[in-house]
């Protein structure tokens, strides 16, 4: 057996026993699957040393329900149901964009009420979504009480779309040519009661939690992501507006009625830190809840008696071969159906644009540099729903 | 990468800033949830008071069986396949076997309720599945109890008249054949 | 170190002189009178011991259990929820009994990777700094287990031990969510015991001893309501140290916002995380008890201990006397366990840095500058009065 070359002097030698001595080693640690601040079956797995983190790497694919097969086996109708599924904080949202899809391939418009009842229950399901989206980051960086007072709104608008639908979560409720019925006697009064109630408790939110010192100081300056990385990966939504990229597709490829509608693109102002940290995302998500109380309350006041949908579309759709891609703005980003039909009555293609798969791809890039409390903080930030990610 | 501790010129604030800063937003903070302390809650206790479902709630379903014609329909609209009926025909009225539905898979679309053609199975205002057996899960949806006497008499005269009908057809053929024959011959 | 007092015998007035009691305490006394002279002195010593232990770790596990019971609905109500209701018919009352009994009978699990010695120490070690604690907290009159002269310092030297006990805790349990727990609390710990001790000097300063016994009585004047905070000639100063300390003892008790080592969407459950059964629980009394200690010792110093208005007119029936001082006082120190928990449900939590940076470039500087004007004042109140 040969022996192995000596390439260290002897006087070196000393000198690397020395250095072998103390030779660090980063920690490995798995966050997640199962762990209180990934929201859901996401791991992460974090280099650390100490108490900084110097690498990321995120594993997908723990719920991954293959939900884009399922559409290409089922009828276009009973696809719907599926999309709830996707990000089920914002059903109503997954169901437009579906929907809007599979009216562009068939061609067809929906009524003037469908349109303006369609654009109240996205509206009424973003602020849903983002009072869950702030109240978990609360709990995520350690104040657990804004969550609860966020739930206490939130329960009113589950009210409201049981009422309208029958559910509180997985709605199913805007489907292709229309909305599944009419709403009920009253249904439009209690509307504008929530957005009375709203605009009343959220200077709550913002005093408790957004406003509070500590909650400045874990949020300000941490994940900070510049505009130009935001648009290099491909974030959209709140994501993409908190780095102060003036972007949102229902002011810029307007969809249903937003463009009779007065309202204002909130976009991250970065006046309690860098542009584009995680109070800036939050920050866009508190303000964009009063601009949809504001779109809702304009929508109350334009709405007419009609029709709500479309009366050639039946149950069983057969459109026309071709394809369509529709992307809408989901409270987490745009959220796109892209659907190929051969002509039959099931999509030969579904394919699905998951904002929170997007924006939860720029995280391993933030996260090197930070401390370990501060990827809860930022993946908290992100919004992610991993029924979304993975799908 | 810049450690989050360095602060740009936009956020750093002075010393007593901070300080009061912190004073002044922990005060406001814990004023709102004092105010809390004492309101009364928001929720209820579940088991013992229920929070009313409304109108239009998709819970779990009802079938109104008198109804109900075995179509199918609804099997076929559902996009997870968790209905299942069976029912023998005697001419028209049914003799029922089953009519499953597994909630273990169901998710409340209501997209069975729409294509039925006699509009009799709907959902219900019920919501609480929880069992300690999966197996509850896979509900009978029947609520039939075997046919009745009058359905009884009724399949029996349609089977009598059936009966005689075939007969009286089987004669006519046999009649029909030996004239046949006797023609032959 | 001065002799011991009695429990529940005393005299209100005066410790006991040195002449009196020159070998054991009031306790040793009694248990001898009641005992065959043939009982040596040391097993009446130890006799003592164990009655004094087995008082303070009854009082500590009622302490607890109500502490946790009223986190629950504290937090409860804060949230707009109501909290435990079943357990025991009004409000689940016997809810922490309930959940004392379900820890007592789960499994202790003990990880094969673990290192045993040190796991099982842990929560001993912790438990039972937090106990000795209550060795120096003078509930009433007499009812005190030992008056120690130096028993601020005594407390605090003390309650730092815990900080061994939970990185123990962290280390053995051979995970490293824990060991960052444990990490945490070591550097929260060390860096907190300076502001802590810092703010304990004014009311020394005051009182001139360090005897919780002596501050109690030093502030038995205007009917019972001569309070440190109270006292107008001192209030520029009494104040800022209250909030200091208050601010330093969450930390010192890893409360909110400065619960880092077992921050619960951050390291699961720190260093418990793999601790189940009665060692879980062990932790969890520690916690409330470390906090009855620390509002105890506020409650002591700046809230005039069992002192209260019109109290002292109950002093001819010494049982009355005695119940009501010791009510006075558990009240006082609830009412700021309390706050804590106010605290708690209200803010959110400090990063690690942050919580360094609070300690010792906030907390410290300010707790010097409150020192200086204390000296400063003292130093006055003394030339004015002469």
């Amino acid at each position: 057996m040969e022996e192995p070359p000596q390439t260290t002097p002897p006087d070196q030698h000393r000198l690397r026993e020395i250095e072998l001595d103390v030779r660090t080693q980063d920690v490995e640690i798995n966050m997640g699957p199962q762990h209180p601040a990934t929201h859901g079956v996401l791991r992460v797995l974090l280099r650390a040393d100490g108490e900084i983190l110097v690498g990321a790497e995120s594993h997908l694919g723990y719920l991954h329900r293959c939900a884009e097969k399922i559409g290409e086996n089922v009828d276009y109708i009973q696809y719907m149901p599926y999309t709830d599924r996707y990000d089920y904080l914002s059903s109503m949202n997954n169901n437009l964009s579906y929907s809007l899809a599979v009216e562009k391939l068939l061609g067809v418009e929906v009524p003037k009420r469908g349109q303006y009842l369609r654009t109240i229950l996205a509206e009424l399901n973003r602020i849903a979504s983002h009072l869950v989206a702030v109240g978990t980051y609360g709990i995520d960086i350690g104040a657990f009480t804004p969550f609860f007072y966020a739930l206490r709104e939130r329960e009113f608008l589950l009210d409201l779309f049981e009422k309208i639908c029958g559910a509180r979560l997985t709605y199913s409720y805007i489907r292709p040519g229309g909305v599944m019925n009419d709403a009920p006697a009253g249904w439009l009064n209690k509307v504008a009661e929530f957005c009375d109630i709203f605009d009343q408790k959220w200077p709550e939110y913002w005093n408790l939690l957004v406003q509070n010192k500590i909650f400045i100081e874990r949020t300000a300056n941490v994940g900070v992501m510049p505009a130009q990385t935001a648009i290099d990966w491909g974030c959209t939504g709140p994501m993409l507006r908190g780095s102060g990229v003036d972007w949102d597709l229902r002011r810029d490829q307007p969809y249903l009625v937003y463009d009779q509608l007065d309202f204002k693109v909130i976009v991250g102002e970065g006046y309690r830190g860098t542009l584009g940290d995680c109070f800036d995302r939050n920050f866009v998500r508190m303000y964009e809840m009063l601009e949809s109380i504001k779109m809702v309350r304009q929508c109350l006041a334009a709405i007419e008696e009609g029709e709500v949908s479309h009366p050639d579309v039946s149950l069983t759709i057969r459109p026309a071969p071709g394809e369509a891609y529709v992307g809408i703005e989901n409270p987490r980003g745009e959220l796109g159906h892209y659907v190929v039909s051969d002509g039959t009555k099931i999509a030969k293609r579904m394919r699905c644009r998951a904002p929170s798969f997007v924006n939860l791809s720029v995280v391993e890039h933030t996260l090197p540099g930070c401390m370990l409390a501060d990827a809860a903080a930022i993946i908290g930030a992100t919004d992610i729903v991993i029924g979304e990610t993975d799908r | 990468m810049a450690t989050p501790t360095s602060l740009p010129e936009t956020a750093r604030r002075s010393y007593w800033g901070n300080v009061w800063s912190t004073i002044k937003s922990t005060a406001v903070g814990m004023g709102i949830t004092f105010r809390y302390l004492w309101s009364k809650p928001f929720t209820v206790q579940y088991p013992d008071e229920k929070l009313t479902t409304d109108e239009r709630y998709r819970g779990i379903h009802y079938l109104e069986q008198d109804l109900c014609i075995c179509c199918n329909a609804c099997a076929k609209a559902c996009p997870i396949d968790c209905i299942e009926m069976e029912a023998t025909r005697h001419g028209k009225e049914l003799e029922w076997h089953q009519f499953d539905l597994d909630y273990q898979k169901c998710m409340f679309c209501e997209l069975c309720v729409y294509p039925c053609p006699k509009d009799c199975i709907h959902m219900g205002k019920e919501y609480a599945l929880v069992t300690e057996d999966r197996g509850t899960l896979n509900m009978d949806l029947l609520t039939w109890q075997g046919l009745t006497e009058e359905q009884k008499v009724r399949i029996a005269e349609a089977e009598a008249k059936k009966a005689a009908k075939k007969a009286a057809k089987e004669a006519a053929a046999k009649k029909k054949a030996e004239q046949e024959n006797r023609e032959e011959a | 170190m001065k002799p011991l007092t009695i429990i529940a015998s005393a005299l209100p007035e005066a410790p006991v002189s040195e002449a009196a009691a020159p070998q054991g305490n009031g306790l040793t006394e009694m248990l001898a009178g009641w005992l065959p002279e043939s009982v040596p002195f040391w097993g009446l010593t130890l006799m003592a011991s164990g009655l004094a232990f087995g008082v303070i770790m009854a009082f500590v596990s009622v302490v607890a259990m109500f502490s946790t019971w009223l986190e629950r609905k504290v937090a409860g109500h804060i949230q707009i929820r109501l909290g435990p209701m079943r357990v025991g018919g009004w409000h689940g009352w016997a809810q922490a009994i309930a959940d004392g009994v379900k820890l007592l009978i789960k499994e202790d699990i003990i990880l094969a990777s673990a290192d045993r010695p040190l796991f099982k120490l842990a929560p001993a070690l912790v438990l039972g700094t937090a106990i000795s604690t209550f060795v120096v907290l003078p509930f009433a009159p007499g009812v005190m287990i030992a008056d120690v002269h130096l028993g601020i310092f005594f407390v605090i030297a003390i309650s730092s031990v815990t900080t061994i006990g939970v990185i123990m805790a962290g280390w053995g349990s051979n995970n490293k969510w824990s060991v960052y727990g444990a990490m945490r609390e070591a550097a929260q710990v060390a860096s907190y015991e300076i502001p802590l001790g810092l703010s304990l000097m004014p009311p020394v300063i005051y009182y001139g001893s360090f005897s919780l016994l002596e501050a109690t009585q030093a502030q038995s004047g205007w009917f019972g309501m001569h309070w440190y905070i109270l006292d107008p000639s001192v209030m520029l100063v009494s104040v800022p140290s209250f909030v200091l300390f208050f601010v330093a003892t969450l930390a010192e008790t890893k409360r909110a916002p400065f619960d880092l080592p077992e921050s619960e969407s951050e390291l699961v459950a720190g260093f418990h995380t793999e601790y189940s059964g009665i060692r879980f629980s062990f932790f969890f009394m520690e916690e409330y008890a470390a906090m009855f200690v620390m509002s105890a010792i506020a409650t002591v110093l700046w809230f005039g201990g069992w002192n209260f208005l019109g109290l002292a007119a109950l002093e001819g029936i010494p049982v009355l006397y005695t119940t009501a001082c010791m009510l006075v006082f558990i009240v006082k120190s609830m009412l700021l366990v309390f706050v804590m928990m106010w605290v708690r449900w209200t803010l959110p939590r400090l990063r690690i840095d942050q919580v360094m940076i609070l300690g010792y470039k906030y907390l410290t500087p300010l707790c010097l500058i409150v020192v200086f004007a204390a000296s400063l004042l003292e130093y006055l109140r003394f030339v004015l009065s002469n």
